[in-house]
């Protein structure tokens, strides 16, 4: 008797420290530091290039879940505002030799503009119309670029060229490293830039859109002027990041799997599965999912299956998706 | 583009009957989708995986039990149904007691997830090659200078009468009736006594069952592959939306017009802009006629 | 025997109940008008008898036998009709498919459905006339009609009515009244949810007046008309 409660004790004393300040401060250091020497201790190019993968993904979801999540817009051409970012960046460079450091801001220009059109049509409609109108345009931008080849090379593929040196790093294709620290800063930046929006009274009024639209409206907030401001700004990095991969890349075409609906799929289920409505879920998930498909590459189409199967579990099971479980790490 | 070719009735007649049948198929999609729009508020992503099934079971049934092929297409419309049911008796019914009031956007995210799965088990199962059954019937029906093979028109004619009989059961039986009072004001057809579950099923059941119909009739055109249903999907999801959400007969006009027009524009227009057609026609839909062309309801805005 | 609410306590979410506690009940064949301002609970308290809310405590008794449980679809083989606040013919089907599918529970006995359609049409002639048109065209007084008329097609002994005058010119109200009227002479038992408070005390036998999901005042028609301008006064 006396033995088990003083291991509850001592369990709960854990628990209790896990959740403390000090705790999270070195959780935070544990993973950041993770991140900062994992790869080049492990110094593998395919590991490196799997850690940019999930990465990258993981921002992209996490973007994805700001509208969603935070507004309940469902982006489903979300694909094609990325290829909106990598084709202008690329194309940028290609034909009037932009560099592509600015490429990124113009990447992420240019896709807000789009966002802020479509925003600005399809917005005042309901959460479905929203859906259905940006997978159309994401599809029409997808077939707009094959069917130019002559400016875009369309399926024939357009090689893109690497990010110019600065301050004496050397941006070859080769250096790996060079990419996922870029990658790494953009993502803090991106995440921090956005953790602080929804901590903002925006973010405030993002929430109340996605709990409840009248009562929203009966406080005298204008929906439609948030959502449109949420569209846009989540428009604008998924630019950025449309813009960072095409160059981190170096080829792109406008096929299903890259910038259409199956793009599209894959990073909606990192966001669902991570869980909605909590940023970090996304990028979390985005590193187990993507690990796991590459783990499981031998297993060929079973691991989509049960990427699928995550997706429709935690619709109907988990429907905090695995920040439902951060209680139990965090 | 050779322009005098719109001079020749026999090409412009056989470009028509090109038109009827993908408009058929396109009809019978996108009616299925648009029935289940109308009554459950569910755009169901995964519809062109039940379109590949269907063409699935038509295989095994005509090339591999060796039946005659209009068992295959019943035998397709049938197995339909009942996934159809099961889909939204387990996963779709879950959902909703679970979700609570937004589900319907949730569920069109669970079909995305039914369709994932889907299409790679169909992968792991059946691999990527064409599973085609060619010539149905054979044969060519000769007029003049016009030249219609029999089995062209067995499409047409098939969808034609799918279409009737679904038209007759929504229009004359009582359940049909209690489906259209479900889509009008399900609040009240519940205060009757019509159970709503019972109506999502069987309206799920049947909307699936047009589609594996869909894809056992056109086996010959489209041969059952993994991805056969994906363009079929997103082409009778435009024709929902041309035709207005969840208003069936408008569904159907967009499907047959979209047909005709693709054919057409495959037949005389160069490169893949025909593919940008679609997108734009309905981008341009929604923004100016938000309820359809042919349909006068008002859109549930936000 | 009766409708009986006893203590009825339900909401929509289980920290916000909107019924605390209330007890009513619906004699046989009289009128019993449930008055309140908004937010009292009375449209709450028949949906929850309807079974659209499961109560978290208290009972609800139809003669006798608990309603708990049981879900709407099931009310009408209790002998138990809903009228639903607003509109609700189905415009877009014909006069007679409505009364049809107000017979849905008893579609397959075609006997029982030729005499309830022979009884409603002798007794609505103007919907006779009117059975092949879609509802959709009908004004609006012949609407509700057509709801009233359709909430009778299997013969139930209780009618809930909520708020059956709300949005409809004077003159239509006065029909409403009548038609109402006309079935209490017919012994329907009917509990009623009203805005006009004036009409409504006029054909009631006995009334409740709630305030915040709770009884406030109860008693025989003549004694609350009585002190109804006091009990009104109360709510503003």
């Amino acid at each position: 008797m006396t033995t088990d409660t003083s291991v509850n004790r001592e369990t709960k004393a854990i628990a209790g420290f896990l959740r403390s300040t000090p705790a999270r401060v070195i959780k935070v250091a544990v993973l950041l530091a993770i991140l900062l020497f994992v790869p080049p201790l492990i110094d593998n190019p395919y590991v490196t290039r799997i850690f940019i993968s999930a990465m990258m993904l993981g921002v992209m979801a996490a973007i994805y879940d700001l509208m969603i999540g935070y507004a309940g817009l469902v982006n489903f051409g979300y694909a094609g505002f990325i290829a909106v970012g990598a084709y202008t960046s690329a194309l940028g460079e290609f034909h009037y030799g932009i560099s592509p450091w600015l490429g990124l801001f113009f990447g992420g220009v240019l896709s807000a503009f789009l966002g802020f059109l479509l925003g600005v049509i399809t917005l005042r409609l309901r959460g479905l119309y929203v859906a259905l109108m940006t997978f159309f345009v994401g599809e029409a931008i997808r077939f707009s670029i094959s069917n130019t080849p002559e400016f875009t090379r369309g399926m024939l593929g357009l090689s893109v060229a690497p990010f110019p040196d600065v301050f004496g790093i050397d941006f070859g294709r080769s250096n790996l490293y060079a990419y996922y620290y870029l990658l790494l800063v953009l993502t803090a930046v991106i995440m921090g830039f956005m953790w602080w929006l929804v901590k903002s009274r925006y973010g405030l009024a993002f929430e109340a859109l996605r709990e409840d639209q009248l009562a929203t409206q009966s406080l005298g907030l204008n929906t439609t002027k948030y959502k449109l401001y949420n569209f846009t700004i989540a428009s604008f990095l998924a630019g950025v990041m449309g813009a960072f991969y095409a160059h981190y890349l170096g080829i792109l075409s406008p096929s299903p799997e890259e910038f259409g609906v199956y793009r599209t799929v894959e990073i909606l289920s990192i966001t669902y599965i991570g869980g909605r409505g909590t940023l970090w879920g996304s990028l979390f998930s985005g590193f187990l999912l993507i690990g796991f498909q590459e783990y499981f590459r031998g297993i060929g189409p079973w691991r989509l299956v049960i990427f699928g199967a995550l997706l429709v579990f935690v619709m109907l099971f988990a429907r905090r998706g695995l920040a439902g479980l951060k209680k139990y790490l965090w | 583009m050779d322009y005098s070719l719109l001079l020749e009735p026999a090409i412009l007649s056989e470009v028509l009957v090109l038109g009827l049948e993908r408009g058929a198929m396109y009809a019978l999609m996108a009616s299925g989708l648009s029935l289940i729009f109308g009554i459950m508020g569910v755009k169901n992503f995964s519809h062109g995986e039940l379109f590949m099934l269907g063409g699935y079971v038509m295989f095994y049934v005509t090339m591999v039990l060796d039946l005659p092929w209009p068992i295959g297409v019943a035998a397709a419309a049938l197995v339909l149904l009942v996934v159809g049911m099961l889909i939204e008796r387990t996963l779709i019914e879950t959902l909703r007691r679970r979700a609570g009031r937004d589900w319907q956007l949730d569920a069109f995210v669970l079909t995305i997830g039914m369709l994932v799965i889907m299409q790679n088990l169909a992968l792991i199962f059946f691999g990527t090659e064409r599973r085609g059954v060619s010539d149905l019937i054979e044969g060519t029906f000769v007029l003049g200078p016009l030249l219609v093979s029999y089995e062209r028109l067995m499409i047409v004619g098939v969808a034609a009468a799918a279409g009737l009989a679904l038209w007759a059961f929504i229009r004359f039986t009582s359940l049909g009736k209690a489906i259209r009072a479900a889509s009008q004001d399900p609040h009240a057809a519940q205060t009757l006594g019509i159970d709503i579950q019972r109506i999502y099923t069987v309206s799920f059941g049947i909307g699936a069952a047009l589609a594996g119909l869909a894809g056992g009739l056109l086996i010959s055109i489209y041969p059952a592959h993994p991805t056969v249903g994906f363009q079929p999907v997103i082409k009778s999801i435009a024709c929902v939306i041309l035709g207005g959400l969840g208003y069936v007969p408008g569904a159907i006009i967009a499907a047959m017009l979209l047909g005709i027009i693709e054919a057409y524009a495959t037949f005389f227009m160069s490169g893949g802009w025909q593919n940008v057609m679609t997108p734009a026609l309905v981008v341009l839909i929604l923004i100016f006629r938000p309820s359809g062309l042919f349909s006068s309801s008002k859109v549930d805005r936000a | 025997m009766a409708l009986e609410i006893r203590s009825v306590v339900a909401g929509y979410t289980r920290e916000v109940q909107i019924l605390n506690g209330m007890s009513v009940s619906a004699a046989d064949g009289k009128v019993t008008l449930l008055l309140g301002p908004n937010g009292a609970g009375k449209s709450t308290l028949l949906k929850t008898i309807y079974g659209y809310l499961s109560p978290e405590a208290g009972e609800i008794l139809n003669d006798g036998k608990s309603l708990v449980g049981l879900k709407p679809k099931d009310m009408l083989r209790e002998g138990i009709a809903y009228l639903i606040q607003g509109h609700s013919v189905f415009i877009r089907m014909t006069v007679e498919e409505n009364l049809e599918l107000g017979g849905w529970i008893m579609r397959n006995d075609k006997a029982r459905m030729k005499d309830a359609f022979e009884r409603l049409y002798a007794r609505y002639p103007r919907l006779k006339e009117k059975r092949r048109l879609a509802a959709g065209v009908l004004s609006g007084g012949e609407q509700r009609m057509l709801e009233i008329a359709r909430l009778t097609m299997t013969g139930p002994k209780t009618l809930l009515l909520d708020e059956p005058s709300v949005g409809l010119m004077p003159k239509l109200v006065d029909e409403v009244y009548e038609e109402i009227a006309r079935l209490k002479e017919e012994r329907y038992t009917i509990l009623i949810v009203d805005q006009n408070v004036k009409k409504a005390i006029g054909i009631a036998d006995y009334v409740y007046a709630l305030a915040l999901g709770e009884n406030r005042y109860e008693g025989p028609r003549d004694e609350i008309a009585q002190r109804l301008d006091e009990i009104v006064k109360e709510w503003i």
